[in-house]
């Protein structure tokens, strides 16, 4: 007999949880509307809601707009901004001028010609950055990345948010049971009942009886109810490459209502981490991430305080432990981990929303028909989840390798013995070749593609041995994209408005749909 | 500059205004912004389209008259011999609220031109023609409005680039323009329309649909002119 996959049950009422609804129940609508298909989340309305970084990927944009929300609502809600990628102050030697962006354009002309080899022969003393992208420039000028005729999800800049991930759950879960046709069911989770074949058979809850499912979705943050708990999946720790154990989080007032606000976010090193400096329309979010190994948590606090300098004054510092690291497998029998539950990193590169956004997408695009064939489909998420976390850290790891930063964190860091053996062996390669398509970073989806590691190689002083003459054949190219990224950062700088301008402006008239 | 102040019959009642359409006098526009009571009238001579306000992003809509920044193709030295939209009808008026008010900067406002009361200090015919045209703007704002946001809601505008090329070998390309986009209109359904139809919308739409050949026209008239100052140049 074939087991017809029809009942979907999401465990959990986080950023997780909601978004994986979301993304779940608008692909499969025709099927809901049909009457052949559900989409059930079950939430305690006891436990509190962890909310997940405030930092977001272009992607959330596509995520969205498929949703069917709208990006007025989503400024008006969550206390949303533009972040046009991020800052990495201090990160090399600490120096006052040291720093470099990430941004989240790509370099001009990205899939036609690398042009690392081509700014090496040339450097100049312009960075990377600035002679492929106008994005930095645009960072430095806190402008934003469009303007208010731009229509909603488009972009004249990449750009991802900064919002209150605290809004953002309620603001989707909002769409969700509203437009979506999700089911909102509050209730405590008792016991979870396990079938013959080891499957979740369905879930006891206190104030709402049983619920039955045909794929669970465990999105119940670091305790991992049903991958966990249940089914007995373990937990990579990845502390050993990456030292962040603690964070410390801010909530820093603006100096006026008016006052500049960042459209990129601000990452400086300090003596054991780096802070992150977050601007929303109406306050910063400020945090230390740090080693507990290498600093006391009053230590942290002081360092942050004095980050923040005198509007740190009165203000508390909550204290939020981090375990790096991942489930050994995301997709077990009928189950499958989005979210805290399947793993976290520090966040750096602001990495736990866009996962939760493909994990969310790969579940709801390769749904499996019936229980039959869903152990093809689970084989398939892992692999494709593992290769995910690993490039993950990999890039994540990548910050702190090249620093020459003298404190024991740093150096600690350089070890070759908390090296990925991959990110080795790339490291040795790219001495003499810049990373580009063909590297290794082919995979569809690819969390960070080769353009993010050239803005943080070269941005960290790291350089690639390259012969003029293999350049010649690409030479007058390479020039002419260089020259169009000069030329869109004159027009963008003379075209667009200041960042918070544009955000007083999209709550005052919205953006248009089109 | 501008110096807005509440018209009344005894500061003003020596005020003269020039009204007659005129490059100097600002009727020198490319876009003017419409009310739904003149389409009939505009869709002989001009494409109707929509376009987003650049401060706020807000769709109106508005008629083009021209390609080019400060370019009324309809404007020669006798003022404009085709239908004047309200919007340079109004010259130098605006509303406060209820009241009248003037820019008495504005180039047209004098000692020449039309009386604006008449020596009992009654408002002169020309003014009670303003007064008229103001409650039909007014109160046509809203109605069009309405309109506008009736076809963002069912999803009925579409962008569309102009690109026209002119045989001095010059060519426009304008965008920012927006139209009815037909496809989704004939994908209506029959509640939709019969309710669009009721509302006098449906009309409206083919009016704008119709207005589109206009831009041809608008073509061909830029191109005249080219030739015609090509030639002048050349001594021809």
């Amino acid at each position: 007999m074939i087991h017809p996959v029809q009942k979907i049950v999401i465990v959990g009422g986080g950023t997780a949880g909601w978004l994986s609804a979301g993304v779940i129940a608008a692909r499969h609508q025709g099927r809901i509307k049909a009457g052949a298909f559900s989409v059930t989340l079950v939430e305690s309305p006891n436990v509190p809601i962890i909310g997940v970084g405030e930092g977001t990927w272009p992607t959330l944009r596509t995520t969205l707009e498929r949703m069917g929300v709208s990006e007025t609502d989503l400024f008006r809600h969550c206390d949303a901004a533009f972040k046009q990628g991020a800052r990495f102050a201090g990160w090399t030697t600490g120096a006052e001028d040291d720093g470099y962006y990430h941004p989240l354009m790509l370099p001009q002309g990205f899939t036609q010609v690398n042009l690392v080899p081509h700014w090496l022969e040339n450097e100049g003393g312009r960075s990377f950055c600035d002679m492929v992208t106008p994005q930095g420039v645009l960072c430095d000028d806190g402008l934003a990345p469009k303007t208010i005729t731009t229509p909603e999800y488009q972009a004249m800049a990449n750009y991802a948010y900064h919002l209150d991930a605290s809004k953002f759950a309620p603001f989707i879960q909002k769409h969700c049971t509203e437009k979506l046709g999700v089911r909102h069911v509050l209730a405590d989770v008792k016991q979870v009942k396990l079938a013959e074949n080891g499957d979740i058979a369905g879930l006891s809850t206190e104030q709402a009886g049983d619920i039955s499912g045909d794929l669970f979705v465990d999105c119940t943050g670091f305790r991992s109810l049903l991958l966990g708990q249940t089914l007995g999946v373990g937990f990579k720790d990845s502390g050993d490459v990456l030292f962040c154990d603690r964070a410390l989080a801010m909530q820093v007032p603006y100096e006026s209502e008016d006052a500049p606000m960042a459209s990129h976010t601000i990452s400086t090193a300090q003596s054991a981490g780096w802070t992150w400096d977050i601007g929303l329309p109406t306050r910063r979010g400020v945090g230390y991430v740090y080693s507990s190994r290498h600093i006391s948590d009053e230590a942290a606090e002081e360092e942050l305080r004095r980050y923040v300098g005198h509007r740190a004054k009165g203000l508390t510092a909550r204290k939020i432990p981090i375990r790096g690291g991942h489930r050994e497998t995301f997709w077990k029998k009928n189950c499958v981990a989005v979210g805290l539950a399947a793993g976290f990193l520090e966040p750096l590169e602001s990495s736990a929303i866009v996962l939760i956004e493909l994990s969310a997408k790969l579940i709801a695009e390769q749904m499996p028909a019936n229980r039959e064939v869903m152990d093809i489909v689970s084989a398939r998420f892992n692999d494709v989840n593992h290769y995910r976390w690993g490039r993950i850290i990999d890039f994540l790891k990548l910050h702190y390798v090249l620093t020459r930063r003298p404190e024991k964190f740093w150096q600690d860091n350089t070890d070759p013995a908390t090296v990925p053996d991959r990110l080795k062996n790339l490291l040795h390669l790219w001495k003499y070749q810049p990373p580009w398509f063909f590297d290794e970073f082919d995979r569809i989806e690819e969390v960070f593609p080769a353009a993010s590691y050239q803005y943080v190689l070269y941005g960290m002083g790291f350089r690639t041995e390259v012969s003029p003459d293999s350049n010649s054949g690409t030479r007058a190219m390479a020039a002419g994209y260089m020259r169009e990224a000069q030329d869109m950062t004159r027009k963008m700088r003379a075209t667009l408005p200041r960042n918070r301008d544009l955000v007083k402006k999209i709550h005052e008239y919205g953006l248009q749909p089109i | 500059m501008t110096n807005v102040t509440l018209l009344n019959n005894y500061a003003h009642r020596g005020l003269k205004v020039q009204a007659g359409a005129s490059a100097r006098f600002g009727d020198n526009q490319r876009f003017v912004p419409v009310i739904l009571g003149e389409f009939p009238f505009l869709a002989v001579h001009y494409p109707i389209l929509l376009t987003k306000d650049s401060n706020t992003g807000v769709f109106f809509v508005g008629a083009m008259l021209g390609f080019d920044e400060g370019e009324n193709l309809f404007l020669d030295g006798r003022g404009m011999q085709t239908y004047r939209p309200l919007n340079l009808q109004r010259g130098p008026f605006f509303t406060a609220g209820s009241d009248l008010a003037i820019d008495l900067d504005s180039p047209r406002v004098g000692e020449t031109g039309t009386a604006l009361f008449t020596e009992a200090g009654e408002p002169s015919r020309y003014l009670q023609g303003i007064m008229a045209l103001f409650r039909d703007l007014t109160r046509g704002i809203d109605l069009t409005k309405a309109f506008v946001d009736a076809l963002l809601r069912l999803k009925l505008v579409e962008p569309v680039d102009i690109t026209v090329s002119f045989d001095d070998g010059g060519k426009r390309t304008l965008t920012g323009l927006y139209t009815i986009n037909q496809d989704s209109l004939r994908a209506l359904d029959d509640a939709t329309v019969i309710d669009l139809f009721r509302r006098e919308y449906l009309h409206l739409i083919y009016l704008m649909i119709a207005s589109l050949k206009q831009v041809a026209v608008l073509a061909r008239m830029k191109n005249d002119a080219l030739l015609d100052t090509s030639a002048a140049l050349a001594g021809v």
